[in-house]
């Protein structure tokens, strides 16, 4: 156990170290000097310019920089925000702790769905049923989330039944406990429908193919031959199989959720990373770009290590496979 | 089944493509061409009976023409049809770049004729959406072409070479694939400079999108050199002398072209999307060249999502392509078995 | 006489790097030692596992060896470098078991035979596929089939265009990896006469790797006994199928008789 775990958490940070490498050297590839543009802000003072050119020490070899930067990193410090005039941290936080909200109730939602849908079609495999749930599934394949989400966004507009945009009301602050809850997941609705729309079908096609292909095997034919009964075959059997490729996608699933986020977010003006991210790419604000980034690889890099380890409790395979290393 | 249906979806891709290559001919106007008289037009329907009640065998429109003292609203004139006349001779374009005509499947003389509505500056939407298409398409086309070559070189690269090329290789496409993928795409445009003349934003566009997605085709692909490298058939070829570019030219890479095929069926849309996403967000091709993406933007702005409908439009406009790649990469991935290759390979 | 390839203590050792975990080696061949003369056939018997296919992927210098050397018309052809190894792969061909496997699935028959010459680089288009017909025609294949690709073909027939393939660069050593095994009992018949055959016409040397006791001494002068990368007897055909000394021997010995005792029996009302 230690040792696999110990691998999974070797790769998750060998991950880490080499996006916050591939971010940073990208960022300093990049033509013009951020601080050069900072020098014409008036409301710069010459002497808070060259403490900053000291601070990220510009005149420095690349490698170097890099180092103090991951350094910085290491204690917490993302670097300056230099449109906010702040820390990026502290900015990042709330924004990133409200796309988590978003993301982890899709993913949540999505599988809930995704998982007795999927196997109750994989029973059906070509059945009238099933094949009417993959072709609506594929219409939501095709209508693509920018699509989606303005579409929704017109039928609330029109309908009024959902708020529109943001992710409390105005006077949240002064609401009840349960009316802030209320209000909440009533802003939540429609961001979350196109997040689960988008993850949906293809979410949906592998539990059903994962599914039925664990229902083929012989020794679910042999079970099926000594009369255990189809709803506890399905459950107790089949899904148990079908587990590894299944966790194996949840990663995949949080990056496709991650990514339909900002977009949805932008759209939806929900304060998560994606509007915050989209603004500081247009200020240039190179920072929070790639405080950002490493967010959203942390994400799913923490994502994929929850995987592994659900796949090494579900899994007897993986856990002799490790045992024997 | 796959058989005859293979075809038939080639060939209602291959129309929709045509379309919008030939966008000229089939756009009564120029795409940026403003009509400030005419702005927020609503889209004009072709009728066939008149308001007496009459039927014609030409379809025609009513003119509309803004109210007195408004800026979005718009007076019916049913009094004086328009006749959509077909193959007319109108503003002159040029036919991919090259060719260049002024004929028009339909146009109604000098009188306005927008289809599909126009835009705040009174751009007719019919005219851009298929213009726009040009861009978003080929963004899509060129960053797939872009992005499976990548991708076929660095997989055959690390497959056939092995040691610690391949492992360098895997690990930075690994690096690639641990990211959020519209995430990567951001940070890639984040660090390139961002007010640039049109052509050169949507080269960087491509580039951009060319880059992020090189990755899985590239795993793809040295799965499969590394399982042919092995197969008997190439060894023979080694036993007579071959070479390594000889084996990768005449016997690998042909066993690579399932997979190439199908990752482009996948990759055209998404990078359509990419674009779109970008250009939507003010990172991508600026106005006023359209393309699908920047042309959704304005509904960014409340009172035109709610109060004009029509901008939406172009948002409908890809349903079609996207319905015809996603079935082609189904159809490809049956037919050429990659299916079950790609779920080796760890995805989607 | 001079032997035509004198392999002396081959050793090859397989090392496979786990992900993540310790590199561990194993050893296919184990001081291997023998000797061809020109147009004589040395049979290589031995149950699967025991190392022959390994030996015959480095005899055709498909694989490096460990240590030991391979002298090959008067070349140690383990210290050769792959530069120099290319103008010398075409004197020794391998052919292997699984027509199947080893004809690109894709290429037509006559493609496929031809292709030797196309990587030889020397002669033009016409004469490529004039030389690989008329090979084909030699081994049995009869121009109906130039343009069929090998799904089209029984086995039989895609082993004779294999043999074709491996004769059309005029080698003097082949190597046949249980070229037979993959075959109908008919057809093994057919093609090991086939062999005989050719070998008589254009005075080839055989390394015959088989696990069949039998075919070996239907084919071979001689025959060396393989077990666990090791020759653990070498003698005579006829010495070691009468007079098996090793218990390696003894077994591959039972395990032939009683079966060719069936096809006997079989024969014979």
């Amino acid at each position: 156990m230690r040792r696999f775990l110990l691998r999974r958490v070797a790769h998750a940070a060998f991950l880490l170290l080499g996006v916050s490498l591939l971010a940073f050297f990208f960022s300093a590839l990049a033509p013009g000097n951020y601080l050069d543009d900072l020098r014409l802000n008036p409301q710069m003072s010459s002497e808070r310019f060259s403490a900053l050119r000291a601070q990220y020490r510009v005149d420095q070899p690349v490698a170097l920089r890099y180092f103090s930067w991951a350094n910085a990193l290491l204690h917490g410090d993302l670097g300056f925000s230099f449109a906010y005039n702040a820390p990026v941290a502290p900015l990042l936080w709330p924004r990133a702790r409200n796309t988590l909200l978003l993301t982890t109730t899709a993913t949540l939602l999505v599988w809930a769905i995704a998982l007795p849908l999927g196997a109750w079609s994989a029973q059906h495999l070509g059945k009238p049923t099933d094949v009417a749930l993959t072709w609506a599934t594929s219409a939501f394949l095709i209508v693509p989330d920018l699509a989606l989400a303005l579409g929704l966004l017109v039928l609330a507009v029109r309908s009024g039944w959902l708020p529109t945009g943001g992710m409390v009301s105005v006077a949240f602050d002064e609401f009840s406990f349960a009316h802030k809850i209320r209000d909440l997941a009533s802003h939540m609705v429609l961001p979350v429908i196109v997040l689960v729309a988008s993850a949906l079908p293809v979410l949906l096609r592998h539990v059903r193919a994962a599914v039925a292909e664990a229902l083929d095997a012989p020794f679910l034919r042999a079970a099926e031959g000594q009369g255990i009964p189809r709803r506890r075959l399905l459950y107790r059997y089949a899904l148990p199989a079908a587990a590894h490729p299944l966790i194996a996608l949840f990663g995949f699933s949080l990056g496709t959720l991650l990514s339909g986020s900002l977009l949805v977010e932008v759209v939806m003006s929900w304060p998560g990373l994606g509007p915050f991210l989209l603004e500081a790419i247009l200020a240039r604000d190179v920072y929070v770009v790639i405080g950002g980034v490493l967010f959203s690889t942390l994400f799913l890099v923490a994502g994929n290590l929850a995987a592994d380890l659900l796949l090494y409790w579900a899994d007897p395979r993986i856990r002799t496979e490790a045992e024997a290393r | 089944m796959i058989r005859s249906r293979l075809p038939l979806c080639i060939a209602f891709l291959g129309t929709l493509h045509a379309v919008v290559a030939c966008a000229g001919f089939f756009a009564p106007y120029d795409p940026v061409a403003q009509d400030r008289e005419h702005p927020y037009a609503p889209p004009m329907r072709p009728h066939f009976v008149d308001a007496q009640g009459a039927w014609h065998l030409r379809p025609f429109v009513y003119p509309q023409a803004l109210r007195t003292a408004s800026f979005d609203q718009y007076q019916l004139d049913t009094t004086t049809p328009i006749p959509i006349r077909f193959f007319v001779r109108g503003v002159p374009y040029r036919v991919l770049g090259l060719l260049s005509s002024r004929a028009h499947l339909f146009g109604a003389g000098g009188s306005p004729l927008y289809l599909l509505g126009t835009d705040a500056y009174g751009r007719d939407i019919f005219s851009r959406i298929l213009f726009g298409g040009q861009v978003s398409l080929l963004a899509g086309l060129l960053g797939a072409a872009l992005t499976l070559s990548l991708g076929l070189s660095i997989g055959a690269l690390a497959g056939f070479t092995g040691g610690w090329k391949d492992e360098v290789l895997m690990r930075a496409a690994e690096l690639y694939l641990a990211l959020p993928w519209i995430y990567l795409l951001f940070a890639m445009r984040a660090f390139l400079p961002l007010s640039v003349p049109p052509l050169k934003a949507f080269l960087l566009v491509v580039l951009v999108i060319a880059a992020v997605g090189w990755a899985r085709p590239a795993r793809l692909v040295r799965g499969i050199v590394l399982s042919v490298k092995e197969r008997d058939f190439v060894r023979a070829a080694r036993g007579f002398g071959a070479s390594g570019p000889y084996l990768l030219r005449r016997h690998i890479l042909p066993e690579t072209s399932g997979v190439v095929l199908t990752q482009a069926a996948i990759l055209v849309p998404q990078f359509v999307l990419a674009e779109m996403t970008l250009s939507f967000l003010g990172l991508g091709v600026p106005e006023p060249l359209p393309s699908w993406g920047n042309m959704l933007s304005c509904l960014q702005h409340y009172n035109v999502l709610v109060s004009y409908w029509w901008m939406y439009l172009p948002a409908v406009a890809m349903i079609p392509f996207f319905l015809g790649y996603l079935t082609l990469a189904n159809l490809l991935q049956r037919s050429t078995g990659t299916a079950k290759i790609e779920e080796a390979c760890g995805g989607v | 006489m001079e032997p035509l390839i004198r392999v002396e203590n081959l050793v090859i050792r397989h090392t496979r790097q786990a992900f993540g975990g310790r590199a561990s080696a194993f050893t296919a061949v184990d001081s291997v030692s023998f000797s061809i003369s020109p147009g004589a056939t040395l049979a290589l018997v031995g149950e699967s596992g025991s190392g022959k296919s390994s030996l015959a992927r480095c005899l055709a210098c498909l694989q490096p060896a460990t240590s030991g050397g391979i002298w090959f018309e008067g070349r140690d052809l383990a210290a050769l470098p792959e530069e120099k190894l290319r103008a010398v792969r075409p004197r020794l061909q391998l052919i292997f078991q699984d027509p199947a496997a080893s004809l690109n699935p894709r290429w037509t028959v006559l493609r496929i035979v031809a292709e030797p010459l196309l990587i030889e680089g020397r002669s033009p288009a016409l004469e490529r596929e004039a030389r690989a017909a008329q090979l084909l025609a030699r081994v049995g294949i009869t121009a109906e089939y130039l343009q069929s690709q090998p799904g089209e073909l029984s086995g039989g027939q895609r082993q004779r265009v294999a043999i074709a393939r491996a004769l059309i660069l005029q080698p003097a050593l082949l190597i046949l990896d249980e070229v037979l095994s993959a075959l109908d009992c008919s057809v093994q018949a057919q093609i090991a006469n086939l062999l005989v055959e050719l070998q008589r016409a254009a005075n080839l040397t055989y390394l015959f790797i088989t696990h069949d006791l039998r075919m070996a001494a239907h084919l071979a002068g001689e025959i060396a006994v393989m077990s666990a990368g090791k020759i653990v007897e070498q003698g005579p055909a006829g010495k070691i199928l009468r007079d098996p000394r090793s218990s390696q021997a003894q077994s591959l010995v039972q395990a032939a008789a009683p079966e060719a005792e069936l096809v006997e029996a079989g024969s014979e009302p």
